[in-house]
C-alpha cells in the first residue's frame, strides 16, 4: 500500500493546502473506509432490529431509533464514498507537525509495532508488567530505528520498574507481576 | 460580585502547595510537548487521563490546563528556532519568527512571543471568567429542546466547517456516534452493541478511546512516516527585548488577543484562522511593511497573542456549555466525564469551586509560563535532541500503561489497539479526528436529550421547535450548511479564498 | 583517497585540518563524510547549509580534489567503514572525543567502533587545547 503521490510544482514552501493542487488520481485504498462504514452500518441496523421495543408512552423514540438512524447513515455514507472514490475524491492525509510527506508510508514498521502490541496483550498477565513493558519499550524503540539495542531495553527496564512501583505505592494500582510474582 | 468571591476562593485553592506543584508540572510538561513537533497537548492530556482515576479533579484539571496553555508557548519556541512549527497553531509564527532568528534576533522573537502569550492569556482568562458564568447562567434557563439544538449545532459546526471535506467529517462523526452507542440503553436497560461482553456494558471507556485515537493513532501514523533529515536549529541565549521592540509589540499583542478570543470561543473557530488574520492585519497596519517576510516583530507578536487568546476562548464553550471546540478541549471534557461530572451549563452551579479553581490556576499557570520559559528557552531547544525512536516508543509505552491501568485487564489493551488502528486509518485517509471524539462525547447526551424532550413533549416532534433559542439555532445550523454551497456557486471555496490570499502574499514575499 | 569523518564541531575541524594536510602530503584526493542518523529533530553534528558552504570553501582552496557527502539515515561508523571499503581509500581521519568509561559503556562510541573495525590505517586527532 502506498500513499498518494504529491507533485509539487513549486520548488520550495509547502503550503498546507497543497492537497488541493494534487493530481486527481483515485486513491483506491479508501475502499477500506467504505468497508468499515458498511460493516458498522450493517451491524448497527442489525442490532437495532433485534432490540425490543421501548415503552412507547414514555419513550416515543425508543432504544432502536438512534442505532437505526446511525446505521442507515453509515451505509449511506459508505455508498457516497464508494461513488466518490473513483471520481478522485481523496482525504488529505494528516500532515502533522513531524511528518515527512514525501516519504511513502512505512507500513512494515507499523505492522511490527502492531504485532508487538498483540504480544503485549496476550502475554502481559502471564509474564507480568515489568517483563512485558520492558520488552515493549525496547522492542518499539528498535522497530522505530534505534540500533542501540542494549540501551533500548535498559531504558525500557527502568521505565517498567519505575511505573510498576509508582503505580503500586503512589496510586495504589497493582500491575500484574506475572512470573516475577514474589520477587518484586 | 459573587463571581469575584468564587474567583478568590479559587485562587486560595489553586495556590495550595500540592496544586501549585501540579500547575508547575503541567506547565513544564505542556511546554515540553509544545516544543516537540509531533506531540501536542491533546495527546499529552489524553495520555494522562488515566490519572483521573486516582487524583482529585482540581489537581488533574490544574495540570491539564497548564499543559494546554504550555503547549501554545512551546510551539512558538520551535517555530522560531527551527522553522518547524511545534504546534499547528504556530505555523504563522514560524514565518517571521524564524527570519528574525536567522537575522540574529532570536532572543527578541522569543521574548515577544512569550510576553505576548502572557498578555493574551491573561486577558483571555479574564474574559473567560467574565463571560463563561454569564453564558452558563443563561444556558441553564434553556429547556431541553434548546439545549438539544445547541448540541446539534456544535456537531454540525465541527463536522461541516472544519476540514476540507464534509463527507469525511460526516464519516468521522457517524463513527464517533456509533462508538457512543455501545453500552446499556439508559431507559430500557437493554444492552446495545456490546457483543455479549459484560465489560462493555458501561460502554467503551472514553479514556481508552481518547488515548487510542489521540496517542496511539498518532504514534502509529508518525511511525509510518518518520522524518529523517534533522533541521537547522539556531542557538539562542536568554530572550529579551529592547525598548523599540516593546513599542512595536504591544499593540499587536492586544489586536492579536482581540482576534484570537472570539475565534477560540466559536465552535470550529480554531487557532489557525485568527493567527492568520492577525498576521495579515499586522502586515497592513505596520509602519514597516517591507520588513514582513524578513523578520518583522509584529508578525510574531500578533499571531502569538492570537493563538494564546484562542486557547482561552476555547474554554468558554467548554466550561459554560460543555461543548468542545478543539481536540484538547474535547479530551479535557473526557476527563470531566471520567470523573462523573456532567459537563454542561450546570457545571458552574454544581461544581463552582472546581471551576473557579481551574480558572484561577489558568492565571497562575500563565504567570508561571512567563517566569519559567523566558530563562529556560535554550533548555527547551536542547530537548529537540531526543531521538525520535525513544520519543515515540515512550508515547506507546505510556499509552499502554494508561489504558492498562484503567482496569488492569488486557481487554482494554485490545480495545486500545483496535481504536488505535482506527485512529491510524483516519489519519491515513484524511478523516478528521475531532468530529469522532465529539461524537463519542456528545452522542449519548444528544440521544438522552432527544428522548427526554420528546417525553416531556408527549411524543410530539414539533415540541422540539417550541423554544425560540432552539429555532434560532436550527436556522443558524441550516445557514452554516448552506454557505459553502452558495460560495461554490460563485466558484469560490472559503478555503481557496484564504489560499489565494496566502499565495499572493508568498509570491510577493518571494519577489521582494 | 583519504576519508575524513567530519562533524560540525571542533573535533571535525581538527579532523579536517589533519586530513587536508595528509592529502597534500600524499597528493591524493579527499572524501569528507558528514552523516546523521536523522533520529532527532536537531543534530548538532550535522552540518547545516551555511556550514557546508564554509567547509566547501575551505576545501576548494586546499589544492586537492575533494568530495563532500552528507548521508542521512545511517550510523556514522557504518558510513565511514563502508567508505573505507573502497579500494582507493587509504587512510581514515577522525576527531577523537574523550569519554569516560561509563559514558562509553552506556552511549557507545563511533570512534571506538571505527578504530577497532577498520582494516586500513586510521588517524585519530584531537583538537588543539
Amino acid at each position: 500500500m502506498s500513499t498518494t503521490e504529491k507533485q509539487s510544482d513549486e520548488p520550495s514552501g509547502r503550503s498546507p493546502h497543497e492537497g488541493l493542487r494534487e493530481e486527481r488520481k483515485p486513491d483506491y485504498a479508501q475502499y477500506l473506509v467504505v468497508a468499515v462504514l458498511a460493516i458498522v452500518g450493517g451491524f448497527l441496523v442489525y442490532s437495532a432490529l433485534t432490540l425490543s421495543e421501548g415503552f412507547a408512552k414514555v419513550d416515543p423514540v425508543g432504544p432502536k431509533f438512534f442505532p437505526m438512524v446511525l446505521g442507515v447513515a453509515a451505509l449511506l455514507l459508505a455508498v457516497i464514498l464508494a461513488i466518490a472514490i473513483p471520481r478522485g475524491s481523496k482525504g488529505e492525509a494528516d500532515a502533522g507537525e513531524d511528518i515527512d510527506p514525501e516519504a511513502p508510508g512505512d507500513w512494515r514498521t507499523v505492522g511490527l509495532l502492531v504485532a508487538l502490541f498483540v504480544a503485549m496483550i496476550l502475554l502481559v498477565n502471564p509474564l507480568g508488567w515489568v517483563i512485558m513493558s520492558t520488552l515493549f519499550f525496547g522492542g518499539a524503540a528498535t522497530i522505530l530505528g534505534s540500533k542501540h539495542y542494549v540501551r533500548n531495553f535498559l531504558i525500557g527496564l527502568i521505565l517498567a520498574l519505575a511505573s510498576f512501583y509508582a503505580f503500586y505505592s503512589g496510586l495504589g494500582i497493582p500491575l500484574p507481576a506475572g512470573i516475577l510474582d514474589g520477587i518484586l | 460580585m459573587e463571581n469575584f468571591d468564587w474567583l478568590l476562593q479559587g485562587f486560595a485553592q489553586a495556590a495550595t502547595p500540592m496544586n501549585l506543584l501540579y500547575a508547575v508540572i503541567g506547565v513544564l510538561l505542556g511546554t515540553a510537548v509544545g516544543v516537540l513537533p509531533g506531540i501536542g497537548p491533546a495527546m499529552t492530556v489524553a495520555l494522562l487521563l488515566p490519572i483521573t482515576y486516582n487524583v482529585s479533579p482540581s489537581a488533574a484539571f490544574i495540570m491539564f490546563a497548564g499543559i494546554f496553555y504550555g503547549g501554545m508557548y512551546g510551539g512558538s519556541t520551535t517555530s522560531i528556532l527551527l522553522n518547524t512549527p511545534g504546534e499547528s497553531s504556530s505555523v504563522i509564527t514560524a514565518i517571521e519568527g524564524n527570519k528574525m532568528a536567522k537575522a540574529g534576533r532570536a532572543a527578541q522573537a522569543l521574548a515577544t512571543a512569550a510576553i505576548g502569550s502572557f498578555v493574551a492569556g491573561t486577558i483571555g482568562t479574564i474574559l473567560l471568567a467574565a463571560f463563561a458564568p454569564a453564558i452558563s447562567r443563561f444556558a441553564v434557563t434553556l429547556g431541553a429542546p434548546s439545549y438539544l439544538a445547541i448540541m446539534l449545532f456544535a456537531l454540525v459546526a465541527v463536522t461541516a466547517v472544519l476540514g476540507s471535506s464534509k463527507l469525511r467529517g460526516a464519516i468521522s462523526l457517524v463513527l464517533g456516534l456509533a462508538i457512543g452507542i455501545v453500552g446499556i440503553d439508559f431507559l430500557t436497560g437493554q444492552p446495545r452493541a456490546t457483543f455479549g461482553i459484560p465489560q462493555l456494558a458501561d460502554g467503551i471507556d472514553i479514556v481508552v478511546i481518547a488515548v487510542a485515537i489521540f496517542a496511539l493513532g498518532e504514534a502509529l501514523w508518525v511511525a509510518a512516516h518518520l522524518r529523517r533529515k534533522p533541521a537547522d536549529v539556531i542557538p539562542v541565549g536568554r530572550p529579551w527585548m529592547g525598548r523599540d521592540d516593546w513599542r512595536r509589540s504591544w499593540k499587536p499583542w492586544l489586536r492579536g488577543t482581540a482576534f484570537g478570543f472570539p475565534f477560540g470561543a466559536l465552535p470550529a473557530g480554531g487557532a489557525e484562522l485568527p493567527t492568520f488574520l492577525s498576521y495579515i492585519t499586522e502586515k497592513k497596519l505596520s509602519k514597516h511593511p517591507e520588513e514582513f517576510g524578513k523578520g518583522a516583530i509584529e508578525g510574531v507578536a500578533g499571531p502569538e497573542a492570537a493563538n494564546n487568546a484562542s486557547a482561552a476562548g476555547t474554554l468558554v464553550p467548554m466550561l459554560s456549555l460543555g461543548l468542545p471546540t478543539n481536540a484538547t478541549a474535547a479530551v479535557m471534557l473526557t476527563a470531566f466525564v471520567s470523573y462523573g461530572i456532567q459537563p454542561g451549563p450546570t457545571l458552574f452551579a454544581k461544581e463552582p469551586l472546581l471551576i473557579w479553581t481551574l480558572i484561577a490556576s489558568l492565571f497562575i499557570g500563565n504567570f508561571l509560563l512567563l517566569v519559567l520559559n523566558l530563562p529556560l528557552a535554550p533548555l527547551w531547544a536542547k530537548l529537540l535532541r531526543t531521538p525520535r525512536p525513544y520519543l515515540y516508543a515512550g508515547i506507546l509505552f505510556f499509552a499502554t500503561l494508561g489504558a492498562f491501568a484503567v482496569n488492569v485487564q488486557p481487554l482494554d489493551l485490545a480495545l486500545l489497539l483496535i481504536f488505535g488502528l482506527l485512529g491510524l486509518m483516519m489519519r491515513r485517509f484524511g478523516l478528521p479526528v475531532l468530529p469522532l471524539i465529539i461524537g463519542v462525547i456528545l452522542g449519548p447526551r444528544i440521544e438522552r436529550q432527544l428522548r427526554q424532550s420528546l417525553q416531556l413533549g408527549g411524543g410530539d416532534w414539533s415540541s422540539l421547535f417550541t423554544e425560540p433559542v432552539a429555532i434560532v439555532t436550527y436556522v443558524c445550523m441550516v445557514i452554516l450548511l448552506i454557505i459553502p454551497l452558495v460560495l461554490r456557486l460563485f466558484h469560490r471555496d472559503e478555503e481557496t479564498l484564504l489560499v489565494v490570499e496566502d499565495d499572493r502574499d508568498q509570491r510577493e514575499k518571494a519577489q521582494a | 583517497m583519504i576519508v575524513i569523518g567530519y562533524t560540525a564541531d571542533q573535533f571535525g575541524k581538527a579532523a579536517l585540518d589533519a586530513g587536508i594536510a595528509e592529502a597534500r602530503l600524499r597528493d591524493t584526493d579527499l572524501l569528507v563524510i558528514n552523516s546523521t542518523v536523522g533520529d532527532s529533530y536537531v543534530d548538532a553534528a550535522f552540518a547545516q547549509p551555511a556550514q557546508v558552504r564554509d567547509v566547501s570553501a575551505r576545501l576548494s582552496t586546499c589544492g586537492v580534489p575533494f568530495e563532500l557527502s552528507q548521508p542521512v539515515g545511517v550510523y556514522a561508523a557504518d558510513a565511514l567503514l563502508e567508505a573505507m571499503e573502497r579500494p582507493e581509500a587509504e587512510l581514515l581521519v577522525i576527531g577523537l572525543k574523550h569519554r569516560n568509561p561509563v559514558g562509553k559503556l552506556l552511549l557507545g562510541s563511533v570512534s571506538q567502533q571505527v578504530l577497532l573495525e577498520c582494516p586500513k590505517p586510521v588517524l585519530a586527532v584531537k583538537p588543539e587545547e
